[in-house]
């Protein structure tokens, strides 16, 4: 794919951030509403495709993009442990109401949405390097 | 006889937790702490061994307890009853010389691999004090396989040669499948007990009888058995243990003299208050301890390696152990133990230390020794003449109750016959010990030497001795200041064998037979031992015993030559390693038509799978095709027209010459279906479906240059007729599941999502949240989605380095 696209770089510069911002209201609304970590985690990585496609693998390549995923895995089983060290089961996620009402759980998500990132840009990157 | 009243001690646990702390700072900072990780190893041991000795006793029992498993009834328990306690005492107590020997024997070896072997060493000894204090029958496994792998690591302490790699695969190989089958006879016991707790159903009569009586005791008795078997080194499983002997000489002398090959025998002992009653006990123990016995100390009359020899005695006592337990004289177990422990374990650091000298342990290259190595003289001596059961000794007094015990056994009450038969084999098998332990001492140590080098640690040859035996090359590589802050080696051999002289010559008094009785695991108050018997069989039996030994030791070169000495030699051990090559080989050949690397096949055995076990789950729940009754009177108009699209995109799509146009026919229907999301007014899976088929379209685009031409054009006619009936039968099974689903009555059975109490109020209630399927995910079931995600890492991680070793292969050529 021709990285140097004017177009495609404009476009990008605009679809990018949008994406992002778009990203983050679903992830936060999927508690109540339709969204949440995996569907977000996915919006993020579509829009790393496009940084991708249109300033070229190099730029993404610089990030580690598997530890990305390893640190999800990591947030999400110590959100499951947490509960552990108090005496509750594995995985026995609260209610927080202060400051905000905030179930535990969306640290469990916030690590899913992670390791989607994670693992979709390793694989494009990856991918990318490969046709090179 | 009610059970002594177990009081809890904190301690307890700590005899177990010293040896595996040492054994993780000796794995972790062995490199740094060089030498000194050998005394903190030491330490752990003495600490154990004071901590075990310091315990409660007289009519109590130490016990520690805490919930591990509650919820399968699986408790940390420990209890030290007096049998066990001995056990560990002999654990710990034993390692202690062990390891002041290590320390001394090993010094000279390569520095890279002492880490490992403290830390294994450590390990082992924490795990035995384990064994030996386990209460729950789950915990003692736990215990067994770590001695099993720890031995691995001992046994193969030198891992750049193939000889010691390979005894000690086989050794892991047979104890490691025993301990599978140990643990399904504990399952088994539990099982019909309904606990993990020795001490719980030995306490127990009706839980006793209850065991007895169920018709899977035998098969629990098995298993348990084959266990026993395997880590005693029991007939038919007997072939590891001489092959073993490529470990260092303080292993052999812990591991398969002292303490690792008793295990087995002592779980017969915790064994036998639950299944002594058992009809295939008594058979079953006799027979296998008697061919042990017999054939281990016939074949040590003929092997001419010190330590070869020392492992067939140890055989044969381990059979003669396991015979014993067999006619039920658990009185005197522990004594028979003890026993061996001290005179094996001595003669075991004596060969070590001829060894160093003089860097053989060929009897037929030794002699004259007596000069040069006075104080090991000494100590073999002393453990020879306990081996042989000559007064004064600790070994006459084990030998003489056991000739008793035999003469007053119950089990054999009435059957005369039979209780001279096993008389009788007790007495060849002790004349072959004794002409055995006879010729260990008078081979090494008396007569001419000869013209070996004399040794010290000086270089090349002794190095040309050493090679024939590749085994042991601990002193190879000895330099003269090695020992310098080293322990003299014969410590640990005299602090053994003197004991087997104190507690012979403490045989006048009643203290050994007191002793004998308090660590026995079923005392008998009217148990009898003196070292001054009166004259009556036992003591005719000894004398014949020698007798016989003198006979045998005079006739040792005629015997040698009889074709009898060397036929089916070292058979079984041959038989199991072609089983283990065969199996090898049969599981490469499934392996290689199951997971035969075709994605096609992988594709119709998964897309079959799911039909067929569809079918028989509607089967068992009495539903089928039939049941479907979904009207479709009132479809929109807009959904039908969707419905036509996605039939059109579907024909392109199979239909397809290229890749690029296969991956846009697929990408289209996977929008298509989007739509009828909105359609079905379902958000959720809309935006789902759309992303998933945005990012699948990148990657299709990303891979699409480097997949090979397209193969449904390869493809003969049978093939394609196969890829369409599979097809086919997939997308049935499916429509089926969708339409049964959809079904009024079964839909609201089905949805368990908003009925009263399901998912959907669940989810504002526990979840806080309204989304019930994103609540389902991230706290309902997230340990299911903690599996999902964890798969997810493992595929990311798994193509990034696939890729990049592919590239880095790539740019290298």
């Amino acid at each position: 794919m021709n990285a140097e696209s004017p177009i495609l770089r404009t476009v990008a510069g605009y679809a990018i951030p949008f994406t992002l911002l778009v990203a983050l209201r679903i992830f936060f609304q999927g508690h109540d509403e339709p969204g949440g970590g995996f569907i977000a985690g996915v919006l993020v990585a579509s829009a790393g495709a496009i940084h991708l496609l249109s300033y070229g693998v190099e730029r993404a390549a610089r990030i580690r993009w598997w530890r990305v995923a390893v640190i999800g895995l990591l947030v999400s089983v110590c959100n499951g442990i947490w509960p552990m060290l108090l005496g509750h089961p594995y995985m026995d996620n609260e209610i927080l109401h202060w400051p905000v009402h905030l179930p535990t759980a969306t640290f469990f998500d916030l690590g899913v949405m992670l390791i989607v990132v994670g693992t979709l840009m390793t694989i494009f990157v990856e991918l990318s390097l490969e046709r090179r | 006889m009610p059970p002594p009243p177990t009081i809890e001690v904190n301690a307890l646990p700590l005899a177990l937790a010293l040896p595996f702390a040492a054994a993780a700072i000796a794995a972790g900072f062995g490199r740094r702490l060089g030498r000194a990780t050998g005394w903190i190893v030491f330490a752990a041991a003495a600490a154990s061994t004071a901590i075990l000795a310091g315990l409660p006793g007289h009519g109590e029992v130490a016990g520690f307890r805490v919930p591990w498993l509650p919820a399968i009834g699986v408790d940390f328990a420990l209890r030290a009853d007096p049998f066990g306690r001995f056990f560990a005492l002999l654990v710990s107590g034993v390692g202690i010389f062990i390891v002041l020997y290590a320390i001394a024997y090993m010094a000279g070896e390569d520095a890279r691999r002492m880490p490992r072997f403290w830390a294994a060493l450590a390990a082992f000894m924490g795990a035995m004090i384990g064994i030996a204090l386990s209460d729950d029958l789950l915990l003692l496994f736990l215990f067994w396989e770590i001695t099993s792998l720890s031995s691995f690591l001992l046994i193969g302490h030198h891992d750049d040669d193939p000889k010691a790699c390979a005894g000690a695969l086989l050794a892991l190989q047979v104890t490691g499948l025993g301990g599978l089958v140990l643990a399904l006879g504990i399952l088994l016991v539990a099982q019909i007990t309904g606990t993990f707790s020795m001490s719980g159903i030995a306490s127990s009569p009706a839980q006793v009888a209850a065991l007895l009586s169920s018709p899977l005791a035998p098969a629990a008795l098995a298993c348990i058995l084959v266990g026993v078997f395997t880590k005693s080194a029991q007939f038919p499983f007997h072939f590891w243990l001489p092959r073993a002997m490529v470990a260092p000489t303080p292993v052999s002398a812990y591991l398969h003299a002292a303490t690792m090959v008793k295990a087995g025998v002592f779980l017969l002992g915790r064994m036998l208050p639950l299944f002594g009653g058992l009809p295939m006990w008594t058979p079953t123990l006799v027979i296998v301890g008697s061919i042990t016995m017999l054939l281990g100390a016939w074949k040590a009359f003929h092997e001419t390696d010190l330590k070869a020899i020392l492992a067939r005695t140890t055989g044969s006592t381990l059979g003669f152990l396991t015979l014993l337990y067999g006619l039920g004289a658990a009185e005197q177990d522990a004594l028979q133990m003890l026993n061996h422990a001290l005179y094996k374990g001595a003669l075991f650091l004596v060969a070590g230390i001829v060894d160093h000298r003089v860097h053989t342990r060929d009897l037929r290259k030794l002699g004259g020794l007596r000069g040069e190595l006075p104080l090991p003289f000494l100590a073999a001596t002393l453990a020879a003449l306990s081996m042989a059961g000559v007064p004064p000794m600790l070994g006459f007094l084990a030998k003489e109750s056991f000739y008793a015990g035999i003469l007053h056994n119950e089990l054999l009450a009435g059957q005369p016959l039979l209780r001279w038969a096993i008389l009788l084999a007790c007495l060849a098998a002790n004349a072959l010990v004794a002409a055995v332990a006879a010729k260990f001492v008078i081979g090494t140590f008396l007569g001419e030497r000869k013209g070996t080098p004399v040794g010290g640690h000086d270089g090349a040859g002794s190095h040309a001795t050493a090679a024939h035996h590749a085994d042991d090359h601990g002193g190879g590589h000895g330099g003269g200041g090695a020992h310098v802050e080293s322990p003299p080696l014969w410590i640990s051999p005299l602090a053994l064998a003197a004991p087997a002289l104190a507690l012979g010559l403490l045989g006048a008094t009643s203290f050994t037979g007191h002793l004998a009785t308090a660590i026995a695991s079923r005392p008998e108050h009217d148990f009898h031992l003196s070292l001054l018997p009166g004259i009556g069989l036992p003591l005719g039996l000894s004398l014949a015993g020698f007798l016989l030994a003198f006979v045998l030791w005079s006739m040792r070169t005629r015997i040698a030559a009889l074709p009898a000495a060397h036929a089916a030699h070292h058979s079984l051990d041959r038989l199991w390693e072609r089983g283990i090559a065969n199996l090898a080989v049969l599981g490469e050949a499934l392996s290689s038509r199951w997971q035969n690397g075709s994605l096609r096949r992988y594709f119709i055995t998964t897309l079959l799978a799911v039909p067929v076990l569809s079918w028989l789950a509607l089967a068992r729940v009495g539903l089928s095709y039939r049941d479907i009754a979904v009207s479709l009177t009132n479809l929109p108009w807009f959904g039908l027209f969707l419905c036509v699209l996605l039939g059109i995109a579907t024909v392109t799509a199979v239909s397809a010459t290229n890749r690029l146009q296969a991956a846009i026919a697929t990408t289209t229907i996977g929008f298509i279906v989007s739509m009828l999301f909105v359609v079905y007014r379902s958000p959720d899976i809309l935006l789902t479906q759309i992303l998933i088929e945005t990012v699948s379209t990148i990657f299709v685009l990303l891979v699409l240059l480097f997949m090979p031409a397209f193969p449904q054009r390869d493809m003969d006619r049978s093939s394609q007729l196969v890829a369409m009936g599979v097809a086919t039968v997939f997308s049935l099974a499916i429509t089926v599941l969708l339409l049964l689903s959809m079904t009024p009555g079964l839909r609201e059975e089905a949805n368990i999502a908003v009925r009263p109490g399901g998912l959907l109020s669940l989810a504002l209630e526990k979840g806080g949240g309204a989304n019930a399927v994103n609540v389902i995910i991230v706290d309902i079931r997230s340990l299911d989605t903690n599996g999902e995600i964890t798969v997810l890492v493992g595929v990311g991680l798994c193509i990034y380095g696939l890729l990049r070793a592919r590239r880095a292969r790539s740019t290298a050529a």
